[in-house]
C-alpha cells in the first residue's frame, strides 16, 4: 500500500472499554482510521453509516454475539471481517469461519500482528493483471476483479476472490493448504489450515453447481485443492 | 476330573481367575474330592457288606439243601448196596441218586468183590470222576474219626467249593458207615454265581451313581459358595479398573450376603470420596481456566498499549526520561512474559479439560523443523540432520510448540551445538514404545505402525539422574538455585501433552557420550486420534469440515 493511497477505514466492534481504547490507540498509530462500537447492534448501525473497508469483530459481545453479527453482515456485504476471539478454543474458530469471517486473531493480540493481518486482508482486493480466464460456465475477470457464473455476477468476499484467483492461476495444479495460506492469507508457516477449508467451503457454495459434489474446486487427498475445468 | 470345566460359565476374560480354578488346591476341586471320598467310602462299605451277607445266605441255603439231599440219598440208596457191589449196580445207584430234586452229579466208589476199586457215576464215562475231587477232600472223607462222646460216627460228610474252568462247584463226599461205598457229589453253583454277579454289578452301578451324585452335589455346593465369591471378585476387579458405580446384588442373610453388603458400602464410600475429589479437582481446574481467561482481557489491552510504548522506545531514543525508560522496558518485557505464561496456562487447562483438539495437515517434517528453527533465528546454533520427504499427517502448530520447546530447552540448558535428527521408523504394534499411549489402531494392514522419530540432542552436562523422571512435570525446576526467569515451567509439560494428543510421546535420556537427548515419537498419521475429541465437541460441526477435505 503506497503512501498516497487513502487511509483504510476500520470498524472495531469490541465491548470491553480497555481493549477497545487500547486497540484503537494501537491501530491508529499504525495508520488506520478507526471507528469503534461497543455492541453488535451499534456496529451494524455504524457499518451502514460509514461503509468501512474492514471490520475487526470481537466474538464475545453482549446482545447479539460476534458470529451473529458476522452472519448478518454477510447477508448483504462482502467486506472483509477479522474475528477477535478471546479463546483459541477450536469450536469458536470453526463457528467463526463458518459464519463467514476471513481471518481470526486470538487475544491477547499484538497490535503489529493485527495490523499485518488487516493489511493482508485488504491487499486481497487489489487487482494485479488484466486478463480473464474461464472454467466452464465460470468466468474470472482479473481486470474488473469480478467473477460471473452463467453471465451472473457472483458476490465474493476479497478472500474468496483471492483464493479463486490463486487457484485459477495454476489450473490443474494442486496447491497445499500451507501454500494457499501463504498466498492468500499471507500467514507464516503455522497458519491455521481450517481457514482454507472454510473458505473453500464458502467458495464452493457460490461457484459450484452442486456444492456437495464439486467439479471445479477439487479436493486432492493428502495435498490440498485444485481448480479444474469441468469435463 | 470331569468337574473342572462344566460348572464355569462366562467371564472368560479373567485369565488369572481361570488359572486359580484349575489349580489343584481350588476350593471347587477340594469340595468335589471330599464329597467323592465320602460317597465312595459309604457306598463301598454298604455294598460290600450287603454283597457278603447275600453271598453267604444264598450259598448256605443252596449248600444246605444239596447236602441234606445227598445225605438222604446216601443213606437210602448207597446204604442199601451190598458191601462189595458190582460196577453196574454202582452205576445204576449213582444214576438214581443224581435224579433227585437237586441236580447234582454223583460218584460212588466201592471195593468190588475181587478187591478192585469199583466206580459208579451218574452221567456216563465223561461224567463225574475221582479226578474232579480234590485230594484233600478225599483224604478227609476216608479218614476214620475216633469215636468219642461228642462224635458218634466214624465218618463225616465233608464239602469244599472248587472252581473248575471258571465255573464254581460244590464238591462233597462221605462214606456210608459200616463199610458201604464212598459217595461224592458235584453240584454246579453257576446259577448262584450268576445271581451274585448281577448283584455285584448292581451294587457297583449304585456306587458309581452315588459317586456321580456326590460330584454333582459338590458342584452345586461349590457353585453356591463360589458364585458369590466369583461375583465379588469380578466386582472388585471392576472397581479396581475405576468403575466405581459397581455394586453387588445382596440376597439372603448369610455370610456371603454380609460380605457383599460390606463390599457395596466400601464401593459407595469410595465413589463418594472420588466424586468429592473429582469435584474439588474440577473446581480448581475451572478456577485456573476462568482465571487465565479473565487475565486475557486486561492483558489484551495492556499488550496493545505496550506496543505503543515499545515503538516509542525504538523510534525516539533519548526523548524519554532516562528514569522512565528502564521502567518502560521492564513493563514491555514483563508483559510479554505474562502473555506467554497466560498462553501456556490456557493451553494446560485445555489439555486438562480434554478440549484440546488436533488440526491436522499433511506436512513435510523436515520443512516444519527448518521453518521452526528459522522463525526463531536458531539456524546458526542448530545442526539439522533431516532429509526432506518424510511426510506426516499431524497438527503443524502443535509440532511447532513441541519443537520450539525441545530445541529452546536444549539451547538454554545444554548449549550449542544442538543436533536435531529425523527418521521414519516402523514399529511393530506389540511392545512398541508408543503403543501405550496410542490406541494401537494405526489402520495399517500389516500390523505395524509407522512413526516419525525426532531426536534433539545437546552437548551440555546432561540431566542429573534424580531430575530425569521429573523433567516433564509442571513447574519443576531442575535446581532450586536456578533463576525463575528461565521459562514458565510449563514448556516441557506442554510439549509432552502435545505429543500425547497425537498418540506419541517424548522421552528424555542422557547420551553415553554426554549431553541430553529428547526423543519425540509421533505416529505418521494421527487421523484416528483427531476424530475422537471432535465427537465430544459436537458432531454436527465437524461434518461440514470433513466435506471440505
Amino acid at each position: 500500500m503506497g503512501q498516497n493511497e487513502p487511509v483504510p477505514s476500520l470498524l472495531l466492534i469490541e465491548d470491553d472499554d480497555a481493549i477497545r481504547t487500547a486497540l484503537e490507540l494501537s491501530l491508529t498509530r499504525q495508520g488506520h482510521r478507526v471507528a469503534t462500537a461497543a455492541s453488535g447492534e451499534d456496529g451494524l448501525k455504524l457499518l451502514r453509516e460509514q461503509r468501512p473497508d474492514l471490520i475487526v469483530l470481537d466474538v464475545m459481545l453482549p446482545g447479539i454475539d460476534g458470529f451473529e453479527v458476522c452472519r448478518r453482515i454477510r447477508r448483504t456485504d462482502q467486506l472483509p471481517i477479522i474475528l477477535l476471539t478471546a479463546r483459541s478454543d477450536d469450536i469458536d474458530v470453526v463457528v467463526g469461519l463458518e459464519s463467514g469471517a476471513d481471518d481470526y486473531v486470538v487475544k491477547p493480540v499484538q497490535g503489529r500482528v493485527l495490523d499485518a493481518r488487516i493489511r493482508a486482508v485488504l491487499r486481497r482486493g487489489e487487482r494485479e493483471s488484466n486478463d480473464a480466464a474461464s472454467f466452464g460456465s465460470l468466468v474470472i475477470d482479473r481486470a474488473a476483479m469480478t467473477v460471473t457464473k452463467n453471465g451472473e455476477d457472483l458476490q465474493l468476499t476479497p478472500t474468496e476472490l483471492r483464493l479463486l484467483l490463486e487457484l485459477s492461476r495454476r489450473p490443474g495444479q494442486a496447491l497445499s493448504r500451507q501454500q494457499l495460506l501463504r498466498l492468500v492469507w499471507e500467514h507464516d508457516y503455522l497458519g491455521d489450515s481450517r481457514l482454507v477449508d472454510a473458505c473453500v467451503q464458502r467458495l464452493r457454495a457460490k461457484v459450484e453447481d452442486v456444492p456437495s459434489s464439486p467439479t471445479l474446486i477439487r479436493t486432492v487427498r493428502g495435498v490440498g485443492y485444485r481448480l479444474d475445468a469441468p469435463q | 476330573m470331569t468337574t473342572a470345566h462344566g460348572g464355569f460359565r462366562g467371564w472368560a476374560a479373567d485369565r488369572t481367575g481361570h488359572l486359580t480354578r484349575l489349580r489343584f488346591t481350588s476350593l471347587r476341586l477340594r469340595l468335589v474330592v471330599v464329597f467323592g471320598l465320602v460317597a465312595l467310602t459309604a457306598a463301598v462299605s454298604a455294598s460290600g457288606i450287603a454283597y457278603w451277607l447275600n453271598r453267604e445266605a444264598v450259598l448256605t441255603r443252596t449248600q444246605g439243601a444239596v447236602l441234606r439231599d445227598f445225605q438222604q440219598e446216601m443213606q437210602n440208596r448207597a446204604g442199601a448196596l451190598p458191601a462189595h457191589p458190582e460196577q453196574d449196580e454202582l452205576q445204576h445207584t449213582a444214576g438214581q441218586m443224581a435224579n433227585s430234586s437237586q441236580r447234582f452229579s454223583v460218584l460212588l466208589v466201592a471195593t468190588g468183590t475181587d478187591g478192585r476199586t469199583v466206580y459208579g457215576n451218574s452221567g456216563g464215562l465223561s461224567g463225574f470222576s475221582l479226578d474232579d475231587v480234590p485230594q484233600s477232600l478225599r483224604t478227609a472223607v476216608n479218614k476214620q474219626q475216633p469215636l468219642t462222646g461228642g462224635n458218634k460216627s466214624p465218618y463225616h460228610l465233608y464239602w469244599q467249593r472248587v472252581v473248575d474252568h471258571g465255573t464254581p462247584y460244590l464238591v462233597a463226599g462221605t462214606r456210608v458207615i459200616g463199610g458201604g461205598p464212598t459217595g461224592y457229589l458235584r453240584k454246579s453253583l453257576e446259577p448262584e454265581a450268576k445271581d451274585l454277579n448281577s448283584l455285584a454289578w448292581s451294587l457297583g452301578i449304585a456306587t458309581g451313581l452315588a459317586l456321580i451324585g456326590a460330584a454333582l452335589l459338590a458342584q452345586a455346593a461349590a457353585t453356591t459358595v463360589l458364585k458369590p465369591v466369583h461375583r465379588l471378585g469380578v466386582a472388585a476387579r471392576r472397581l479396581g479398573e475405576g468403575r466405581l458405580d459397581t455394586r453387588l446384588r445382596v440376597s439372603g442373610t448369610d455370610e456371603l450376603a454380609d460380605l457383599s453388603r460390606t463390599f457395596n458400602n466400601a464401593a459407595e464410600a469410595l465413589e463418594k470420596r472420588v466424586a468429592d475429589m473429582a469435584a474439588r479437582d474440577e473446581a480448581s481446574r475451572r478456577f485456573v481456566a476462568d482465571m487465565s481467561h479473565e487475565l486475557r482481557t486486561p492483558l489484551t489491552a495492556i499488550t496493545a498499549v505496550t506496543e505503543v510504548l515499545e515503538e516509542e522506545l525504538e523510534a525516539e531514543t533519548g526523548s524519554m526520561d532516562p528514569m522512565i525508560e528502564p521502567a518502560v522496558r521492564l513493563v514491555v518485557s514483563e508483559t510479554r512474559r505474562l502473555n506467554d505464561l497466560v498462553e501456556n496456562l490456557m493451553e494446560v487447562t485445555r489439555f486438562d479439560a480434554g478440549t484440546a483438539r488436533l488440526v491436522l495437515d499433511d506436512v513435510d517434517v523436515a520443512d516444519q523443523i527448518t521453518a521452526c528453527i528459522d522463525a526463531r533465528a536458531w539456524l546458526d546454533a542448530v545442526e539439522l540432520d533431516a532429509a526432506r520427504g518424510i511426510h506426516a499427517r499431524l497438527d503443524p502448530r502443535r509440532l511447532d510448540v513441541i519443537l520450539a520447546n525441545l530445541i529452546g530447552n536444549a539451547l538454554k540448558h545444554g548449549g550449542s551445538p544442538v543436533r536435531v535428527s529425523v527418521r521414519a521408523e516402523r514399529v511393530e504394534r506389540a511392545g512398541a514404545p508408543g503403543a501405550e499411549t496410542g490406541d494401537g489402531d494405526g489402520g495399517d494392514g500389516d500390523g505395524g505402525e509407522e512413526s516419525v522419530v525426532i531426536a534433539v540432542r545437546d552437548h551440555g552436562p546432561g540431566i542429573p539422574e534424580d531430575v530425569l523422571p521429573h523433567v516433564f512435570d509442571r513447574f519443576y525446576k531442575a535446581s532450586a538455585s536456578r533463576p525463575r526467569s528461565e521459562g514458565s515451567g510449563l514448556g516441557l509439560s506442554i510439549a509432552q501433552e502435545n505429543a500425547h494428543i497425537h498418540g506419541g510421546a517424548i522421552t528424555a535420556a542422557n547420551c553415553p557420550e554426554g549431553g541430553a537427548v529428547f526423543t519425540l515419537r509421533l505416529p505418521r498419521d494421527a487421523s484416528d486420534l483427531a476424530e475422537q475429541p471432535a465427537e465430544r465437541a459436537g458432531a454436527g460441526r465437524t461434518t461440514g469440515q470433513e466435506d471440505a477435505r
